[in-house]
């Protein structure tokens, strides 16, 4: 059972009122055109299959339907850090994206 | 039949009477009874047989720890086929029956199968039946084995799901888990107690123990009336926490009951900051010959009929221990007026105290000691007893016999979270070792202890939970002197019985450390050892420990078997909650639901409360559908699509956003032009078709099919957020607001004329795949023109508070031109008879748009699009895929699923080539068309292939998908 924070409407959300959305950082070959075959596949069918803590993705989907970046352990469950998307890229355009 | 109502005592409410049935004959009992303690004022001793022998089988246990009295209970909001008769109160107007025993369980013919018990040992099933096929035995088996008959007519109780959260969880509202709330009221903390039971108090309410020399009650109700009237403390009662997970977190069953029975059952998600486990424990049996005879039960369930339930499971008690608990059962039974034959205790030299105690009230202990055998057929009459060290038996006569070997404390939650527990040699019992993060134990389940023992580390427990020092304090290593003894040093062990309820004997368990399944997980597989409905409260540790010592080992290296949630049985009905029936999915009604109705709309719900056909003029469905077909292949139809996706995506980067998603150039779409394509995963395969709207360059409307607009949605909405979140769009999903009727056939410009649009309609400016917005009806509408029939067809859209207004003058202006309501099943067979495709059932989870005939639209696309990368692997360019062809049939019935055989000569069972997708009757060609997923099937054009179909092989000849106007001439009339 997990309970996240959603970090637009900074309400708790119980897992059945949230969306998982997989691994995050999960990263589009830009252009795929150019990706070669394994890359491109790596793209779609691997991940880090992490037991620790596992950056992911999550949607307040019962509630403001926004997508956040988590930090969750993948054994214990505790979610030690939760990133609005906004955040994260305006970090990015600050590093000069 | 010995069993009767004490004159005194107990916890019932003697005011209150309750009238209750069972097998048909009425009976009495009090407020506050479970239907144990009713059926014994009732002088009933067996209530049930057991699993394997049928051996009759009455109350072992007093609570949950009972394995045996499985009974069916009906009460006025529900029924239960098998339940432990322990664990239910009573109610008034309460249905009990036996549920197993044929006749009933006080007579049952299912006896006779005792004589031949030693051949239905360990693995008996695994070994006996498994030739030549189980499946020849098995419907005999199943007649003879399970616990009680569902009633299917039985309406399940009604049940909700809650989620909740505390700052400390106290689990068991006992001594400890008391006397820690108690200690948390002054700390401030959010607590929640949870207790199985009617009300706070645990054991020291009937146990008959006493703390500091003063009764224990009385300390008890001070607790529970202090905790009560605390604002930071919540109370639950008849609260079982089933089950604990990771992150502390907890599911909970409360019964909310009234006068009735069980009203509600409420399935709670709990997350607790801090927990205080105060579980307590159970008793554990000894093992002896006949041990499981009705008569003969746990000291601690006498105990507790006697105090908690003022009744009287016998008139003469022989009580059997190997410590000191065992005795408080001889003290409360002579102090109700049960004669006391005898204690047997296996101990040379019981402490005076005790010696003393018995010698007051005039009970004879027999000590060094066992019990070899307990008498009687149908309820025990007299125990055999025998020294240790060996001698002459001697009998004991007596109705009932108390036995207890020990502790066993309750550590299955903490178990849930991977703790293992471990065996303390000095008190002989498994207790936890180190507890998951922020649980403290307090209490009976870290070891057996005294009660005011009990009492401090329940506050010991508070203080560690707040934060304080670690209150170490001494607790006596083997508070109640036990001298294990986990079996009968002689006699039979066939008739020695470790699980009451699966009928697991000591020789099931020799006869496994024979076979070598020496591990106690292989044990229990081996022997069903502990897989009741008790889950083996009464029954592991004994088993395990007998196991220990027919191979040679400490009971520590034997460890214990793995404890899954939930701790009890928890009902299928409390988990679904209320999300049953209406409540499962919202219903979704067309906004001309109404109008659909009085036309005589056969619904289906597929999502939406959509018209599967009309039922007019007494035809049936097949009638039905044809007479729509035809009105708009001759006339003119009309469906209602308003459930079809729409989705607005506005802003300056809305073409480019649209163009993304779709196989087809978005960017050479033009303000007023609509184009169809299909939608992608990012592996290539397709999810959606649709048709895409330009109204301007700034808004476009995206039309996924109705059962993707939500999917859809989202899956913009996720792109737009997590991928490319600096493009300047908004995507806003609009299905609802707009009624949508389709007007399709070869009058349906006359009809959009009747209209009265305010923009011209003619076949010249408003061309196929064109849109339009304007005034229509009298309203603000859009207006697309698409097609999905083959026919000329317009799909007119009005604000969703319009749409019945909009279909009842469509209905009006059609009917004198021969046109009607069109229903989905109708409307997808002229889709087939035209070869479109319909995502979902003419695609699968492999198909591309190169399966389907889209390779040249995609090849041509300059720009990304999710999953066209995808197309370029060699998986998805490989020759042997299955691709979509259209089929038709001249001769026999083409039907959906068959499989295409691989060549002329191939005989099935075989690998074959495809199936059909989708397949009809064509009325306007006269033969059969479908569609079919056919490897290498778009260079097989015109070949004549063999499908095999239902046991029938039948002849069909490939051909692009819509044999039906493939020249699309009525399309673009």
């Amino acid at each position: 059972m997990i309970v996240i924070k959603c970090p637009s409407c900074h309400e708790d959300r119980h897992e059945e009122e949230l969306e998982y959305g997989g691994e995050a950082d999960v990263v589009r070959p830009t252009p795929p055109d150019g990706a070669s075959d394994e890359t491109w596949t790596d793209y779609l069918f691997m991940r880090t299959n992490t037991k620790g803590v596992h950056y992911e993705q999550w949607c307040c989907r019962a509630g403001c339907g926004q997508w956040f970046k988590v930090a969750r352990h993948t054994v214990s469950h505790e979610v030690a850090e939760v990133i609005r998307y906004e955040d994260r890229f305006a970090y990015q355009k600050e590093g000069g994206e | 039949m010995s069993g009767r109502r004490l004159q005194t005592g107990g916890l019932v409410d003697r005011t209150k009477e309750l009238r209750f049935t069972f097998n048909g004959k009425t009976m009495t009992g009090y407020a506050g009874d479970t239907v144990a303690s009713a059926l014994i004022a009732n002088g009933v001793d067996i209530v049930a047989r057991s699993f394997k022998y049928h051996r009759p089988r009455g109350f072992f246990g007093a609570g949950c720890e009972d394995p045996s009295a499985m009974l069916a209970v009906r009460d006025q909001y529900g029924f239960d086929a098998a339940i432990r008769a322990a664990e239910v109160y009573l109610t008034e107007g309460m249905d009990v029956r036996t549920s197993r025993g044929f006749p009933s369980a006080a007579f049952d013919l299912g006896v006779l199968i005792q004589p031949f018990a030693r051949f239905i040992k360990a693995g008996f099933y695994y070994k006996t039946f498994k030739w030549p096929n189980w499946r020849w035995f098995e419907p005999v088996i199943k007649r003879t084995t399970g616990f009680g008959d569902i009633d299917p007519t039985a309406s399940p109780r009604p049940a909700e799901r809650v989620h909740a959260r505390c700052g400390v969880l106290v689990i068991g509202g006992g001594a400890a888990g008391l006397s820690a709330a108690d200690t948390l009221i002054d700390a401030g903390h959010d607590v929640l107690i949870v207790d199985e039971g009617r009300s706070l108090g645990g054991a020291a309410l009937w146990s008959g123990q006493r703390m500091d020399d003063k009764d224990a009650a009385a300390w008890i109700n001070a607790r529970v009336e202090r905790i009560s009237g605390a604002d930071n403390i919540r109370v639950l009662t008849d609260t079982v926490v089933t089950g604990a997970y990771e992150g502390n977190f907890f599911t909970l069953l409360q019964s909310i009951s009234d006068d009735g029975g069980v009203r509600l059952l409420r399935h709670i998600k709990l997350k607790a900051e801090k927990v205080i486990l105060a579980t307590g424990a159970v008793e554990r049996p000894l093992v002896f010959p006949g041990n499981d005879l009705p008569g003969v039960m746990l000291a601690s369930a006498a105990c507790r009929y006697i105090g908690q339930f003022g009744v009287a499971p016998m008139s003469c008690l022989a009580v059997f221990v190997n410590n000191d608990a065992g005795y408080r059962s001889a003290i409360a039974a002579h102090r109700a007026g049960i004669d006391v034959a005898a204690v047997i205790d296996v101990r040379d030299t019981p402490a005076q105290t005790l010696l003393d105690e018995m010698s007051a009230i005039r009970v004879p202990v027999m000590t060094g000691l066992e019990v070899a055998a307990a008498i009687g057929e149908r309820h025990v009459r007299a125990v055999d007893v025998r020294p240790l060290a060996g001698g002459r038996t001697v009998r004991v006569a007596c109705d009932g016999l108390a036995v207890s070997g020990g502790e066993t404390p309750l550590v299955h939650l903490a178990a849930h979270r991977g703790m293992k527990p471990v065996y303390d040699p000095e008190s002989a019992s498994f207790v936890p070792s180190n507890l998951p993060d922020g649980w403290v134990g307090a209490g009976a389940v870290t070891g057996p202890l005294k009660l005011d023992e009990a009492v401090r580390s329940g506050d010991a427990a508070a203080r560690l939970v707040v934060g304080e020092e670690d209150p170490t304090q001494a607790k006596s290593a083997n508070p109640y002197n036990i001298q294990p003894h986990w079996r009968a040093t002689t006699g039979d062990p066939a008739k020695m019985f470790v699980d009451h309820q699966h009928d697991v004997t000591v020789a099931d368990i020799e006869l496994a450390a024979r076979e070598g399944y020496v591990s106690v997980e292989h044990l229990k597989r081996y022997t069903t050892l502990g897989m009741g409905t008790d889950q083996g409260r009464t029954s592991n540790i004994n088993g395990l420990a007998i196991l220990a010592g027919l191979t040679g080992r400490e009971i520590v290296d034997v460890g214990t078997t793995t404890f899954r949630p939930p701790y009890t049985a928890v009902p299928m009905a409390a988990i679904a909650g209320n999300r049953v029936k209406t409540f499962y999915r919202a219903a979704r009604y067309l906004p001309a639901h109404e109008t659909h109705e009085n036309a005589g709309a056969v619904f289906e719900d597929v999502g939406w409360m959509r018209p599967d056909w009309y039922r007019m003029n007494g035809e049936d469905r097949e009638a039905a559908v044809a007479t729509e077909m035809a009105a708009v292949r001759s006339a003119v139809g009309l469906f209602d699509g308003s459930p079809l996706g729409k989705i607005e995506v506005a802003g300056p980067d809305a073409r480019a956003f649209v163009d993304r998603f779709y196989v087809s150039n978005i960017m050479t779409l033009k303000p007023g032009r609509i184009r169809y394509s299909v939608m992608l995963h990012e592996d290539g395969v397709i999810f959606d078709d649709g048709v895409v709207t330009c109204v301007d360059d700034n808004l476009f409307i995206v039309g996924p099919s109705s059962g993707n607009a939500d999917t859809v949605a989202a899956w913009l909405e996720r792109w737009r957020q997590t991928e490319w979140p600096g493009m300047r769009v908004a995507v806003a999903p609009v299905t609802s607001n707009w009624a949508s009727i389709a007007i399709a056939g070869p009058k349906a410009r006359e009809v959009l004329a009747a209209l009265d649009p305010d923009f011209s309609i003619s076949g010249d400016v408003f061309s196929h795949m064109s849109y339009r917005q304007g005034r229509i009806a009298g309203f603000d509408g859009r207006v697309s023109r698409v097609s999905f029939t083959g026919e000329l067809q317009y799909e007119v859209n009005v604000p969703a508070r319009h749409g019945k207004t909009l279909l009842t003058r469509l209905l009006n202006i059609t009917q004198p031109m021969g046109g009607r309501l069109v229903g989905l099943e109708a409307w997808l067979r002229l889709r087939l008879e035209k070869g479109y495709l319909h995502v979902g059932a003419d695609t699968n989870g492999r198909t591309t748009p190169l399966d389907i005939g889209m390779g040249g639209v995609a090849a041509k696309k300059p720009g990304d699009f999710i999953g066209k990368r995808s197309l370029a692997l060699s998986y998805a360019q490989s020759e042997n895929r299955e691709q979509l062809v259209g089929l038709t049939v001249k001769a026999g019935a083409l039907r959906v699923g068959g499989r295409i055989l691989m060549d002329e000569v191939a005989t099935p069972p075989c690998p074959t080539a495809g199936y059909v997708t989708s397949a009809c009757y064509s009325p306007s060609l006269g033969y059969y068309v479908g569609l079919a997923l056919i490897e290498n099937g778009a260079n097989r054009m015109g070949e004549t292939i063999k499908i095999f179909d239902r046991g029938q092989v039948l002849a069909a000849e490939i051909c692009r998908p819509g044999p039906f106007d493939p020249d699309n001439e009525r399309l673009m009339a």
